[in-house]
């Protein structure tokens, strides 16, 4: 699918200095984007890749989960209903939907959708002082990819992967 | 590559609002804050002791983990787009003696806080923490004997020129590195890099609970470093210089002492805050949370933001301080032009960001 953006973090570039969690908490006062320590003790943000087929809007029992016109998978809080089913919690392989104290108690990366109306991109990824965090055209990322940062993914993915689950 | 995006609030440049503000330090918190505050329309001018903005980011923190070309971009940019002025070799002074902290060799001109006063409307601190902790053991005070920033900073500043910036002589020597936080690593690091003989690194825990993680210590031991954990030092060796370090280590039958045939011992134990005019300042009730405005000092005009306040942490956590330190400011300046203090509702205190707090 072209024309669609996501966020690509490049995880051999990351220094784990959490710049992307903090600003993306002064942006949206919850932050959708969190750092992690695998259990090899790197240091590495969770984020939403705006999957392709999103499970978790597959799971969603309200359709409250729903692409845009970039691309970005957003929820809507206004059909949310915050259930305590948690079902899109659990169903998202990257671990990108968060629990909140506040609304409907769930929280997802837009990709920044109030700043993409300004014509400004997503503010983790401006500020992230390694450039690690990149706003891409989802065919772009094959391109994007090194040696390093595939094998960087794949130490996160083993470390995301909870028993059961595949 | 792209700049940091320090103006990341704003699309466009913001209208003069006709107020300035100066903010002494150009490390992520201050840079941060510039940031905001320059998206505002205000005039911001950036005093560091350095030669370039960017702070431990540039001077700290290994060049291939941040990319200087992005942090020299971003910096420009502000300058060019958002009209910041930066003020670099210039020191606001000063609580203690000069050349007490590291990089103070570099400022040229030296201003007292009084002026900064007068010519600003308000004033934001963030100085970061640069005096080193001690380790308060017999023989520290050896030729031979580093704290972490003593031993790193040179290393990136000699760049700069400056006349009395000499890296640390490490070819062919034994180094014990002491601690495992970030900048314990980044020393180790260099010290293999400067073609060490042989380093020796020292815990006072284990791998699994160091800061820095146990994925970087692994990465050091295929490096060739010798990792000792549960380890104290006790005394250093030597009259004129460093001639070993006594350590006592725990293990399964007990503790047992060691000699380590050290030229250099590098301290990398933490650093601590360093603002002018702590006291003046009371940045303990700061950092408390006792005080009205957020982030604000005994100062009225005078904010505080990062690691000054807080002590050593992240560059996220220092961001962050410094953004919404710089809104504190914005409030504060605005509701008192329109003499409305009262209207603040102080729901922004310090002490509700401790959920937030982490171990580093
Ligand atoms: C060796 C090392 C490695 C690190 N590695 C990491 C890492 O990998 N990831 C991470 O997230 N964090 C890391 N950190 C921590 C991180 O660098 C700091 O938390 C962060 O830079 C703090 O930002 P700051 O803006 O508060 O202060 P600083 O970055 O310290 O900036 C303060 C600025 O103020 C200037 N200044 C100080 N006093 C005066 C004065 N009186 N007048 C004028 N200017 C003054 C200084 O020159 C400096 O430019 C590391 C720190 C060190 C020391
Ligand atoms: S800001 Fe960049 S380098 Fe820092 S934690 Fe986030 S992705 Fe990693």
């Amino acid at each position: 699918m072209s024309g669609r953006k996501t966020l690509y973090i490049d995880y051999s570039l990351c220094i784990g200095c959490e710049t992307c969690e903090f600003v993306c908490r002064f942006t949206n006062d919850t932050s959708r984007i969190h750092m992690t320590r695998t259990a090899d003790g790197v240091m590495v943000p969770l984020y939403c890749r705006h999957c392709d087929n999103p499970k978790c809007a597959n799971a969603c029992p309200r359709g409250a989960l729903k692409r845009d016109r970039d691309g970005a998978v957003i929820l809507q809080p206004m059909l949310c209903r915050g259930c305590q089913t948690k079902n899109c919690i659990l169903a998202c392989p990257h671990a990108a939907m968060f629990e909140t104290d506040r609304g409907v108690m769930i929280a997802k990366c837009d990709l920044c959708a109030q700043r993409r109306q300004m014509g400004m991109g997503p503010a983790c990824v401006e500020m992230c002082p390694c450039g690690a965090v990149m706003y891409v055209d989802r065919d772009e990322i094959p391109k994007l990819e090194t040696e390093k940062s595939r094998l960087a993914l794949q130490k996160v993915l083993d470390h995301l992967k909870l028993p059961g689950k595949n | 590559m792209d700049p940091i995006n320090f103006n990341f609030l704003c699309s466009e440049p913001a209208v003069p609002n006709g107020r300035s503000v100066g903010i002494i330090g150009a490390g992520p918190s201050g840079l941060a804050a510039t940031g905001y505050l320059s998206c505002l329309g205000y005039q911001v001018e950036v005093y560091d002791k350095l030669p370039k903005p960017g702070g431990l980011m540039l001077f700290g923190i290994p060049g291939h983990r941040i990319p200087k070309e992005r942090i020299d971009l971003g910096v420009r940019n502000l300058e060019r787009l958002a009209g910041v002025i930066f003020h670099t070799h210039t020191k606001i002074c000063c609580s203690g003696p000069l050349h007490d902290e590291e990089g103070d060799h570099f400022c040229r001109e030296i201003l007292g806080f009084g002026d900064m006063v007068k010519k600003h409307d308000a004033i934001m601190i963030c100085t970061g923490s640069w005096r080193s902790r001690k380790l308060g053991i017999p023989g520290e005070n050896l030729p031979g004997v580093f704290s972490g920033l003593e031993f790193l900073f040179p290393i990136r500043a000699v760049q700069y020129c400056a006349p009395n910036v000499k890296v640390p002589e490490v070819a062919g020597k034994a180094v014990a590195v002491i601690g495992a936080g970030h900048s314990a690593v980044d020393v180790a690091h260099s010290a293999v890099h400067l073609g060490a003989a042989k380093v020796f690194h020292l815990y006072r825990r284990t791998a699994r609970e160091a800061p820095c993680g146990a994925f970087e210590i692994e990465q050091l031991r295929e490096m060739g470093v010798e990792w000792v954990e549960k380890a104290t030092p006790v005394r250093i060796l030597g009259e004129n210089e460093v001639k070993g370090l006594e350590i006592s280590v725990s293990g399964l039958d007990g503790i047992e002492n060691r000699t380590l045939p050290v030229a250099l011992v590098v301290a990398a134990i933490g650093e601590t805050a360093t603002p002018p005019f702590a006291k003046e300042l009371g940045l303990e009730n700061v950092r408390k949370g006792e005080v009205r405005w957020l982030h604000m000092t005994a100062i009225e005009n005078v904010f505080v933001a990062g690691d000054a306040l807080s002590g050593p942490s992240k560059i996220g956590k220092a961001v962050y301080s410094g953004l919404r330190s710089a809104r504190s400011l914005a409030n504060w300046l605005d509701l008192k032009a329109q003499d409305r203090l009262d209207a603040y509702e102080d729901n922004d205190l310090v002490a509700n960001e401790a959920g937030f707090r982490r171990g580093a």
